[in-house]
């Protein structure tokens, strides 16, 4: 096979999943990202912490690559957003897993089918997929609720059922926006750890939430955002090793 | 699909069924018209009345009809009598006619075959019976401006607004199944979320809304053709099951064919354009 040449794809196959370089970004009229210089690499786990209205949100948009940078430049899988074709960030995309902090769900499905819609998406029929949506059920602890449909969830079976839905599709990248948010710490921390194990089969993981106690439950890279600027926040004496 | 066609699909198929429905009927009125024309022209162009001149006497007449019998292109010949010509007064002018008060015509009807369309049959004719001494004058249907070419004109018409009509049908599906794009809009912005491209996210759609109008346009159409056979059935005095059956050509089914694939098709574009605008709704942030 002739070797990768690009070299965007070269930093991807070095296991640089994300880089982000003095990167703005907004809606609208409104910048609410500034400056942000941000690296995540496979096999890692990031926590971006911040207060409500820091950009975390935003950051996420970015990085799901459904916003665009104004400026400096953003390299994620392996494509750069700002100069890549449409189907090119949208193959990309089916490379990210994405738990959004209220996710969007076919309301009238039932968990199991909304869970296994990407891999519907990649082609994959029922017969072949259907153990390995049945073992993303358990392994999130929503198995008694996958067959009902999914409006009839409560919020926390929901998130459970984002978390399945963004694994499906064995993603190089996982995104979770808030995703302890209306959980027990206890629930919240068994999900972190959840979305953490990821690094084990090689997927960077990148987790926003207001809760900085969170990086408590895995090793990971500490980063706190405020004001719309990003920067790596010192770890705690008593926190896990982020390579562990 | 689970829930396929429950509560607003159900609505959105029945209202295909309609539009495919009333389509289909006025391609197969358009059809009847067409047919009824053609009847028309074909009867108006196959009768043509001979005028005896000369010679006056009566044995004239009937060697007339006896030459006419053997002429090319004419399949029957029949004097006209007094009792005929006060029944065609009759059926002209409304008013009883006394077939006693009518003079001797001295007027041959006759029927012509469909050949004599292409040919001057006026001129073939009155050379035909002059071989046996007639003079005579030949009265034809009237071509062109002088009333010929209506029947055209009326298949055009009916062709043309048959046309129109299911146009404006396919109109009224492709704007309801942007109905069931608009129901299908989280799915659209879940396949968004997942990565789907716009066409894929819309063609996923657009396949559901175009197998609803095949089926809406094969109920529509089927039921279309079942009124169609119920109506000529009773409107043709003497009509059978078997007599209509053997009457309708394979054209004839075109409207009934076309309501399925037209509905699937304008079904698939009018979904297809507007899961590809809530896509692009979805994929646009910032």
């Amino acid at each position: 096979m002739a070797r990768l040449t690009n070299p965007d794809l070269e930093l991807f196959e070095r296991g640089i999943l994300v880089r982000l370089s003095n990167v703005d970004a907004g809606y609208g009229p409104a910048t609410v990202l500034m400056g942000i210089d941000f690296e995540a690499r496979a096999g890692e786990v990031a926590l971006v912490t911040g207060p409500a209205a820091a950009g975390k949100t935003t950051l996420m948009h970015l990085l799901r690559l459904a916003l665009q940078p104004r400026s400096g430049r953003a390299l994620i899988l392996g494509v750069d957003v700002a100069r890549s074709s449409a189907r090119a960030r949208a193959e990309a995309k089916r490379r990210i897993g994405y738990v959004a902090e209220n996710p969007v769900f076919v309301e009238h499905w039932s968990a199991f089918e909304n869970i296994a819609l990407p891999l519907r998406m990649m082609g994959r029929r029922a017969r072949d997929y259907a153990g390995d949506v049945r073992e993303l059920v358990e392994f999130v602890g929503i198995a008694e609720a996958a067959d009902l449909p999914i409006e009839r969830l409560s919020n926390a079976e929901r998130r459970r059922a984002a978390i399945a839905r963004a694994l499906a599709g064995k993603p190089h990248l996982i995104l979770a926006d808030d995703p302890t948010a209306g959980m027990s710490p206890a629930d919240g921390r068994r999900v972190v750890r959840l979305l953490a194990e990821m690094r084990r089969v090689g997927a960077g993981v990148i987790i926003a939430s207001q809760d900085e106690d969170l990086a408590d439950a895995a090793p990971m890279e500490r980063w706190r955002i405020e004001r719309g600027r990003l920067t790596p926040a010192p770890a705690p004496a008593h926190a896990p090793e982020a390579t562990e | 699909m689970k829930n396929a066609l429950s509560g607003m699909e159900r609505a959105l198929f029945w209202t295909l069924v309609f539009a495919t429905f009333a389509a289909a009927a006025a391609g197969l009125a358009a059809r009847a018209v067409d047919r009824l024309a053609v009847a028309y022209e074909t009867q108006r162009g196959s009768y043509a009345i001979v005028q005896v001149l000369a010679p006056e006497d009566p044995a004239a007449m009937a060697a007339a009809q006896a030459a006419l019998m053997q002429a090319p292109h004419v399949t029957a010949a029949s004097v006209m009598t007094s009792e005929r010509a006060a029944q065609v007064l009759r059926q002209w002018g409304g008013e009883p006619v006394n077939p006693a008060d009518i003079p001797a015509l001295r007027l041959i009807e006759i029927e012509l075959s469909p050949e004599s369309a292409n040919t001057d049959i006026a001129g073939d004719l009155t050379a035909w019976l002059a071989q046996s001494g007639i003079t005579a004058d030949v009265v034809t249907a009237p071509q062109g401006a002088a009333g010929g070419g209506v029947s055209r004109a009326v298949r055009t018409a009916a062709l043309l607004g048959a046309v129109a009509f299911a146009l404006v049908m396919a109109l009224i599906v492709s704007l309801a199944a942007r109905g069931l794009a608009a129901r299908r809009r989280e799915l659209v912005t879940v396949m968004c979320d997942l990565g789907a491209t716009r066409s894929q996210a819309a063609g996923r759609v657009a396949d559901e809304a175009a197998v609803l109008g095949l089926y809406a346009g094969l109920t529509g159409g089927v039921l279309a053709g079942a009124v169609a056979f119920v109506v000529l059935l009773l409107a043709i005095p003497g009509a059978s099951v078997e007599t209509l059956a053997a009457m309708i050509l394979p054209i004839d089914y075109a409207p009934i064919v076309a309501a399925p694939l037209g509905a699937a098709i304008a079904a698939g574009a009018g979904a297809r354009a507007a899961a590809g605008y809530f896509h692009g709704q979805a994929a646009r942030l910032g």
